[in-house]
């Protein structure tokens, strides 16, 4: 049973990379907005149709499709945050809940008008070689997977600690008024956020395309596993969210890969894990893993 | 077609089934997201809970329909008191996770519990009530059975939203720290509010497996969640009489689609988006209306 320890290992780096990814965009755009993005699995859902459509059906190589697909992912971004999230935010926290899930179901329909409700997935034909390496396979593919994450999150974390934008961000998170009145445009840094945000969701989306498949449906599952990291790491800590990210990845692949006194569970019960570590740490520590109790007014 | 004829049609018998059925999921809907502006995104999965105590008690065990009915609407409620018990403890976007992470949960089981729920497979099969002769499986007789159960859900909801109930909940959702004062039981009156809610969302499941003869996983999707909401949201959350108003549009909007000249794989799709469009619409029209500013004391 041990011996399939380091595969299950590898296999969750992968699977936490991609996680990583998808959540670290939320929890930047919730740490600012204070919004729950219900839509955000579904824009990464975007990411991947539209690097479909540039890439296979309309055969362009790999990066002006990468390039085409971002612009239409920032178009999209700066359209969600301007007509689904901003106008909403002053009169309800529950209005751009809601929205937001509209936004997500408009999104989900469009793409099964237009590509079918079936399964796809982009074709990788020398990404597929296994490589072995001390008794673990591993594809370039899922290298590249882990080392891009690895530097994107990097990038991210530069961004948010040392440079002026990331001093603008978290000047806003801390007290919007007073970072506004000392000259701080909201608006221009919640733009810019929101569209990082989408871009990381929208990479991760092809990420998932590459390693395993896409569906109009997807967004939604996505969604919940970007929550249940964000709940995990203490919502709105991007750090906290990026190891959630991981620990779910362990969980997922653990649960079902090792067996536990000779029962061991269906693939499919990996899903129904993660809903349910939201649920026990709500239920535990709703502060999140990493967070620390605090009182709001 | 003369308008008696067209009323008479089992086309006009089965909308208003539908419409009969969806009024009990509505109005049920109404009393815990409209009255206590609770968020409450696990809707479905006490209709789903309904459904299918429902589907198997009548195929498996062949149990005449008061049994099954009143298990239906006592499982539902269970799961209320369980959702209730971690959800109820948790505030704003934590309920929104939390419920929805409970309503995953639940899919992921009804998907993955293969030998209790035949999984995407679904249980074909389940007959119609059986009592005093009648022949349920008459679309006239079964609408009357459900007329009946769903005239008598609106008077028990009316009778609640007037109730001290209704008033409590109301006042909470307004100013929970000055109800909490007036000595209301906050955490109470939520989970008798969540208790009835879910328990007649179980009836209406119950209702539904009946009427289909046939039940699977996919009709307990996030996108029917989405339409409860709309209807809920369309009826302006906590109006009584909107909301029957609203089910009866809402259920009957889609149907021209029907008549037009569609590929039907489309069709569910458009009907999603459809939903999706006008719940955007609504929310953007009234958003300053929708869930008025709390009152300043």
């Amino acid at each position: 049973m041990l011996s399939i320890l380091p595969q299950l290992l590898v296999n969750s780096l992968i699977t936490g990379s991609i996680y990583a990814l998808a959540s670290s965009g939320l929890a930047l755009s919730y740490g600012l907005l204070r919004i729950l993005n219900f839509a955000h699995g579904h824009i990464m859902m975007i990411g991947a149709y539209t690097f479909l459509f540039f890439h296979v059906q309309e055969e362009m190589s790999f990066l002006p499709a990468a390039i085409f697909s971002t612009a239409c992912v920032v178009a999209l971004g700066a359209c969600a945050l301007s007509a689904f999230i901003l106008p909403f935010m002053r009169s309800s926290s529950l209005l751009p809940l809601i929205t937001t899930i509209a936004l997500g179901t408009i999104l989900e329909s469009l793409v099964s008008i237009f590509f079918g409700v079936n399964v796809r997935s982009f074709p990788s034909a020398s990404a597929s070689e296994s490589i072995e390496c001390g008794g673990v396979y591993i594809t370039p593919l899922q290298i590249f997977i882990i080392s891009s994450a690895l530097v994107i999150l990097g990038v991210l974390g530069f961004i948010v600690h040392k440079t002026s934008l990331g001093r603008k961000v978290r000047a806003i998170a801390e007290n919007k008024p007073a970072a506004e009145g000392l000259g701080i445009s909201s608006t221009f840094v919640m733009y810019t956020v929101f569209i990082i945000s989408t871009i990381l969701g929208a990479y991760a989306g092809i990420l998932v395309g590459y390693e395993t498949n896409i569906q109009p449906t997807m967004g939604g599952s996505y969604s919940i596993k970007a929550f249940a990291a964000m709940v995990l790491g203490g919502l709105g800590n991007i750090w906290g969210t990026i190891a959630g990210a991981f620990i779910l990845g362990l969980v997922e692949n653990l649960s079902i890969g090792l067996d536990f006194w000779g029962y061991s569970l269906p693939a499919g019960y990996k899903d129904a894990f993660a809903f349910l570590i939201i649920l026990a740490v709500l239920l535990l520590r709703p502060q999140g893993l990493f967070g620390t109790v605090s009182r709001s007014s | 077609m003369d308008l008696v004829q067209l009323l008479t049609s089992d086309y006009a018998i089965h909308l208003a089934i539908l419409i009969a059925l969806y009024l009990i999921l509505a109005q049920s809907l109404n009393l815990t997201f409209g009255l206590g502006q609770l968020f409450n995104l696990a809707h479905v999965a006490s209709y789903a809970v309904g459904a299918y105590a429902t589907a198997l008690l009548s195929t498996e065990c062949e149990s005449p329909f008061w049994v099954c009915i009143t298990v239906s609407v006592l499982l539902s409620g269970l799961f209320a008191v369980l959702l209730g018990g971690i959800a109820l403890r948790l505030s704003n976007d934590y309920f929104a996770i939390g419920t929805l992470a409970f309503s995953s949960v639940v899919s992921a089981l009804l998907i993955n519990w293969k030998s209790l729920t035949k999984g995407v497979l679904g249980i074909p099969g389940i007959p119609r009530p059986e009592f005093f002769g009648i022949d349920f499986y008459q679309n006239v007789n079964f609408l009357a059975l459900i007329g009946v159960f769903a005239a008598l859900t609106q008077v028990l909801l009316y009778c609640l939203y007037v109730s001290p109930l209704g008033r409590s909940l109301r006042a909470l959702a307004e100013y929970e720290r000055a109800a909490a004062a007036l000595g209301t039981d906050t955490r109470l009156i939520r989970n008798i509010a969540f208790f009835i809610s879910s328990s007649l969302a179980g009836l209406a499941g119950s209702f539904f497996a009946y009427y289909l003869n046939y039940i699977d996983p996919s009709s307990f999707a996030l996108s029917e969640m989405v339409f409860v909401l709309t209807i809920v949201i369309v009826g302006k959350p906590g109006s009584f009489m909107g909301v029957i108003g609203a089910t009866i549009f809402l259920v009957l909007l889609p149907e021209p689609l029907r008549f037009l000249d569609i590929n039907s794989a489309y069709l569910g799709p458009m009907r999603q988006l459809l939903h999706a469009g006008i719940l955007f619409g609504v929310v953007w029209w009234n958003r300053h209306r929708l869930f008025p500013q709390r009152r300043q004391v």
